[in-house]
Formats: structure tokens, C-alpha cells, sequence
């Protein structure tokens, strides 16, 4: 041993070659990417399905309105068709059943339902374009200075403001349930790591030559980073669409909130993962393990429970904050406040300045149980005894 | 350079587990820590490993105390196989060589060797629960041995052995030990090691009640046996031999404890002129015999405690 950091690094490579070699670690991986590939790309592949609209006349279309909603078109990646009808109650009755998307009569534009979107504006858009250009030729323009007055275009819109909307709040609510599961993971294979330490007796020769802090923090962040990775692999497709198009719909600010979520998963796995750790190495036998842990998933359970209840109902309450600002239950809540939009910046510095506060103290007292419970062996070991020296096996 | 255990002591709670336990061991001999079950062996070489801070007393090797870092040259086999299930069998002695100190070459070189001749070299790349139970042993004490080291402990490294398991491991160590090595190793069975070992350490309820030269214990305890296969009959003949007690008598064999002084070969020709001797010896007393006699002299003394 030349070092801390040598010998806790070399527990780490094993761990995370043995974690990355797993079978339900590459079923996992493979599940997170085909989730987060169809994320991104279900909706390009339904999106890339051209909309047809259906413009119903009263004999023929007029070409200059025709040839303004095909220019349209090619823009907005629509095509139209256009039904000839008999008279104005036919076209009524074909917008009314749905038949057309709109009904254009001289003096009149039918659509189904009130303000009907998109297509009806350039309908009528095109309408007055022809007649504003017939009457400005009447006036004596030429067709040049026409076409000078038609290109004047509105201001271009540039979305700048805090966006509060409900595509946020859904990203806060998706990166809260991906928080929860990551850490009860997490959780679950630090446990299955350090009880399988424990029960081969590996543990005693690790001890040998290693010391418990070595021990623990090598295993624990081997699993770390092997979550990362995974997790990475979960956003990374979604950043990168978000970046390039925007056809997601997810508001420039919920990627942000994306990268946001990667460090609490750092700072919750910190808090949880060595009370993971610890309650895991008081088992004897390796099945105990999933029974041990289950104290230290129920904090993390009533955590994300108050972080889907009370705060994403009313993100600015008291309850809310402090709730988002308790150590245990920050790392999952806060994700979830803060894509609300409404939480003040020092709020989040002051919950991720105190949840890594209580990581560094629970590294300490993890590993003081740790070192205490590989000790008991050959039956489970008692909570009390852990605070002093503890007994050994029986036999 | 040896390796000296000085004035052991440690409780759990009111429980003495070592009380002032001192022997030293020598290089070159195989030395055998021996006691019944609850004796306080574990909880010895736990702390002759470090992974138990003991009450009082230290551990000293080539008369310095023993500290963490020197622990890196030991190697250490727990009683229950201490190896990764899911790790091919050379990955696994590789890893446990570089936590001693080796550089990966270095690592990989004596991982091949070694397996190469614990007959393992084949299974390199094999997941180690793959292997068979005395595969995973030898390739346990693979992991033990992989760093050279200059101390070995082994905390019942017979246990669940067959016969030639059990041979072919007393014979690596003992070819340790002959090289210069500390080779201790516990065991609670104490006639399957008694021909293996060359010197003991006996405990019992945390204290040495017995330690030295195994052949020079057996001999010296002033306590000859007679064994005889004889043909039926009511043994009237020892009747004339009033300082013969007998031990045992099973079937056919008749086992004579002779009283000081006590002539083998008087009583064989008595036996002889009462009936036919098919087969006779001289036994020395069995170590568990020596320890039945150590540890009977103590328990009144225990009781009044």
C-alpha cells in the first residue's frame, strides 16, 4: 500500500470493471438508451408526417390566394387541398363535419371551432394580401413598389423571460422520479457490493492491508460513477436534441435544469450512498441485504413522496422550502422546486452547501459503523453494539 | 526475524476473549495454533492482522512492533473463502497482488507462475465460482501467497479438506516455511494437524496452555501407551501388572497406559503367554489427548473463578 489513494483507487477500478461486466448493468444501459433515443427521436419521425390542410371553396380557388398558401407550404411544411363545393350551406356543412380544415366564401372564412390555429390565419392572411395588392395596383403602384409594401414582415419574436410553464415543471417532476430511481439503484448495488464483501469474509483481508475509509469510499464511488455513466448516457441524447432543434418542446430552461439534476444526483448519492454502505455491512449473509438498507430507502422514499406532493403542488409555500433545503430530502425535492422557476438562487446554494455538509459528516460515521459491523459475524449485526466495540462470531 | 506476540489481551464486553496470550514464532517452522472451537483463535489473528485493536500487548516481527504498513508483506487466508465470485480466477490474484504493493507486471508474472503451479494455470480466465471448492481453495491461498509474503497467517486453512487437499497444502507450506517464511496456521482439529505441524501453540478459553516442539511434547509427557491387537478374552492376565491402566478397548484392540517405569515389553510377554498378539505398539499420546490433560487440570480452577 503506497498510499490512500492508490489502494482506494484500485478497490474502485475493481468494483467498476465488475459493475460495467454485469449482465443488469448492460441490460440497464441498453433499457436508459433506447428510452432516452426515443425520446428524441419518436416525435422527429411523427413530427416529419406532412399536415395536410383542406381549403373548401365555393367554385375555384383564386390562383393568387392558391399560389400564396403553396409559398406557405414549402415554408411550414404543410401541403393544402382544395373541394370545390356547390354553394355556401355545402360549405358550412363540410368545415362543420370536418371534411375541410376551412371554408372561404367572397366575404366569409368558416373554420370548426373558434380561432382555428394556424391554417385559418394564413388563409386569411393570403386573402388580404391579394385584395390589399389589387387595390394598391388600383391606386397606381407598380407592381415593384407593391412588393416593396407586401415584404414589410413583423418584428421577429425572441423568447427571453424566465419560463414558467408547465413543459418545466413536467421536466422537474421527470427529473425527480429519475433522481428516486437512480439512488435507490445505487443504493441497491452498493448494498449488494459491501454484503458480498462482508459475507465471503473478503472484507477481513481487504482490512488486511486496506483501511475501512479505503474500503468504503472505493466501493462507493465505483458505483458512482457507474450510475453516472448511466445517467449520462439517459441525458445526453436529450441535451444534445435540445441544443440542435427545438422541436421537443421543452423550454430553452429545463436544459439547464437537465445538467442541474447530474449534480444532485452527486450530492444525494453522497448522502445516501454510505448509509447505504453501512446498513449493508451488518448483514451476514448476502440476501439480508435488500431487508438492511430498507430504513435508509424509506428516507429517500418519504423524500421524493414530500418533493411529489407538497412542493411541486405549491413550489413557493414554507413547506416547500424547507422541505427542498433538508439534507435528506434536497437532493430529490429541490430538482423538483427549482424547474417551478420560483425558487431564489440562494436557496439552491444553501441546500446543496448543506446537503454536502451532511455528506462529509455521514462519510465519517458510515465508516466508523462499516469498520465496526464487518467485525460481527456469523449472525446479523445489532445497532447498539455498533456504537461500541462489537462482539465477535459465536462460534 | 520472528514474530513475537506479547501479553494479549482483549474483551468484547465482560467477556475475556485473550488473556495474556504471548508465544513466538520462528522462521522456518510450520507452527500450528490449535484449540478447540471459542478458543479465541479468530479473534488472534485478527489481531495479529490489524483488524483488531487489541486491549493491551503488542505484535512485534524482527523485533520491531508491527504496524499497518508492514502488514502489506503478510498474507493473510481468512477461514471462509475471501474471493470475489463474479472475478475470472487471475484478475482476482492480480487485484489482491497490487493491493500489497506490485506493480500490474509485476502482478501478472507471479499470478501466472503461481497458478501454473497450484495446478490452476488452465483456469486463468474462469469466473471463480465457476471453479470447484478446492480450486477456489488453492486459488484462495493463491491470493494469499501472491505478494511473497514474509509472514502467512491462516485461519483454518484445513478445514473441509479431503486427504489429499490437506496434503498437497501442508506440503506448499511447509515449502514456504523451509524457504524462511513465518508460517502460522490455526486449526480446532488437532489430530488431523498433529503429524503436519512442527510446532504448536495450544489455547483454551483465551489463555496458551500448551506450546513447543510437537515431537518433544508427545514424548515428554511421561505418558507411554501400549497398543495390542489381541484374540478374545477376559485380559485376566493383567491382574500381575498392577501399575497398567486400561485406556481403551475396542473390539480386539486393547490400548495400556504404563505407569512410570513400567516395562512394554514385561507386559507384551504376558499377553503373549495368555493368548496370540496379531499386531503391538508404542503410542505417544495424541494431541488431543495432551489437551484433554492441559485443559482438565484447568477446569476446576476455571469453575471457582
Amino acid at each position: 500500500m503506497t498510499g490512500w489513494w492508490s489502494g482506494t483507487l484500485l478497490v474502485l477500478r475493481r468494483n467498476l470493471l465488475e459493475s460495467l461486466r454485469s449482465k443488469t448493468y448492460k441490460i440497464i444501459t441498453g433499457v436508459l438508451v433506447l428510452i432516452s433515443i426515443g425520446v428524441v427521436v419518436l416525435p422527429q419521425v411523427f413530427g416529419e408526417e406532412e399536415t395536410t390542410y383542406t381549403l373548401a371553396t365555393v367554385g375555384a380557388v383564386p390562383d393568387d390566394v392558391k399560389l400564396l398558401l403553396e409559398a406557405a407550404g414549402e415554408g411550414g411544411d404543410f401541403t393544402v387541398e382544395y373541394e370545390a363545393v356547390a354553394d355556401a350551406d355545402e360549405l358550412r356543412r363540410v368545415v362543420q363535419e370536418g371534411d375541410a380544415t376551412a371554408g372561404l366564401t367572397e366575404d366569409r372564412l368558416y373554420t370548426s371551432t373558434v380561432g382555428n390555429g394556424t391554417f385559418a390565419v394564413l388563409v386569411s392572411q393570403a386573402v388580404v394580401a391579394v385584395e390589399t395588392r389589387d387595390r394598391l395596383s388600383e391606386a397606381g403602384l407598380t407592381g415593384a413598389e407593391i412588393a416593396a409594401v407586401q415584404s414589410v414582415s413583423p418584428p421577429e419574436q425572441v423568447p427571453v423571460g424566465r419560463v414558467d410553464d408547465e413543459d418545466r415543471a413536467g421536466v422537474g417532476f421527470a427529473v425527480g422520479i429519475v433522481l428516486y430511481i437512480a439512488l435507490t439503484f445505487a443504493g441497491s448495488a452498493i448494498a449488494t457490493a459491501v454484503a458480498m464483501e462482508k459475507s465471503t469474509r473478503i472484507s477481513e483481508v481487504l482490512l488486511a492491508v486496506l483501511r475501512p475509509s479505503q474500503i468504503v469510499v472505493g466501493t462507493v464511488a465505483a458505483v458512482g460513477i457507474a450510475t453516472i455513466l448511466q445517467l449520462l448516457l439517459l441525458v445526453a441524447p436529450l441535451a444534445v436534441a435540445v441544443q440542435v432543434t427545438d422541436d421537443l418542446g421543452l423550454p430553452l430552461a429545463a436544459t439547464w435544469d437537465i445538467g442541474l439534476a447530474v449534480v444532485w444526483f452527486v450530492l444525494g448519492f453522497a448522502v445516501f450512498a454510505f448509509m447505504f454502505a453501512a446498513s449493508a455491512a451488518m448483514v451476514d449473509k448476502i440476501t439480508e441485504a435488500n431487508a438492511a438498507v430498507v430504513p435508509v430507502s424509506m428516507v429517500l422514499l418519504v423524500g421524493y413522496m414530500l418533493g411529489v406532493t407538497v412542493v411541486a403542488n405549491d413550489p413557493t409555500s414554507r413547506w416547500s422550502a424547507a422541505i427542498s433545503m433538508f439534507p435528506f430530502s434536497a437532493p430529490v425535492a429541490m430538482p423538483i422546486r427549482w424547474a417551478s422557476g420560483e425558487v431564489p438562487v440562494y436557496q439552491l446554494l444553501v441546500a446543496m452547501v448543506l446537503t454536502a455538509l451532511t455528506a462529509v459528516l455521514l462519510v465519517a460515521a458510515s465508516a466508523t459503523v462499516y469498520r465496526r459491523a464487518l467485525l460481527v459475524t456469523g449472525r446479523r449485526a445489532k445497532l447498539r453494539e455498533l456504537v461500541r466495540e462489537p462482539a465477535p462470531a459465536s462460534r | 526475524m520472528s514474530l513475537e506476540i506479547l501479553g494479549i489481551r482483549h474483551s468484547f464486553g465482560a467477556r475475556t476473549a485473550l488473556d495474556d496470550v504471548s508465544f513466538t514464532v520462528l522462521p522456518g517452522v510450520l507452527t500450528g495454533l490449535l484449540g478447540p472451537n471459542g478458543a479465541g483463535k479468530t479473534t488472534l489473528m485478527r489481531v495479529l492482522l490489524g483488524v483488531l485493536v487489541p486491549d493491551a500487548g503488542e505484535i512485534r516481527y524482527g523485533g520491531r512492533q508491527v504496524g499497518t504498513g508492514a502488514r502489506t508483506t503478510w498474507g493473510y487466508m481468512p477461514q471462509e473463502r475471501g474471493l470475489y465470485p463474479a472475478m475470472p480466477a487471475g484478475e482476482q490474484v492480480v487485484h489482491f497482488g497490487r493491493l500489497h504493493g506490485l506493480s500490474a507486471a509485476e502482478a501478472t508474472r507471479r499470478a501466472r507462475d503461481l497458478l501454473e503451479e497450484l495446478g490452476l494455470g488452465e483456469r486463468w480466465a474462469d469466473r471463480t465460482d465457476k471453479l470447484s471448492g478446492g480450486m477456489q481453495q488453492r486459488l484462495q491461498l493463491a491470493t494469499a501467497l501472491v505478494h511473497d509474503p514474509e509472514v502467512m497467517v491462516l485461519d483454518e486453512p484445513f478445514n473441509g479438506l479431503d486427504p489429499l487437499a490437506v496434503a498437497e497444502l501442508s506440503e506448499t507450506l511447509r515449502r514456504r516455511a523451509r524457504e524462511g517464511r513465518i508460517v502460522l496456521f490455526s486449526s480446532h482439529q488437532l489430530d488431523l494437524v498433529q503429524d503436519l505441524c512442527e510446532e504448536i501453540v495450544m489455547v483454551d478459553r483465551g489463555r496458551v496452555v500448551l506450546e513447543g516442539v510437537v515431537s518433544t511434547l508427545r514424548a515428554g509427557a511421561g505418558d507411554r501407551r501400549l497398543r495390542l491387537t489381541v484374540g478374545p478374552g477376559d485380559h485376566a492376565w493383567l491382574a500381575a501388572f498392577p501399575d497398567v491402566e486400561i485406556v481403551s478397548e475396542h473390539v480386539d484392540e486393547l490400548r495400556l497406559r504404563l505407569g512410570d517405569g513400567g516395562d512394554p515389553l514385561a507386559v507384551l510377554d504376558a499377553a503373549r503367554a495368555a493368548g496370540p498378539v496379531h499386531d503391538f505398539g508404542l503410542d505417544l499420546p495424541t494431541l488431543s489427548e495432551l489437551f484433554l490433560a492441559v485443559a482438565g487440570e484447568r477446569t476446576p480452577a476455571e469453575a471457582r473463578r
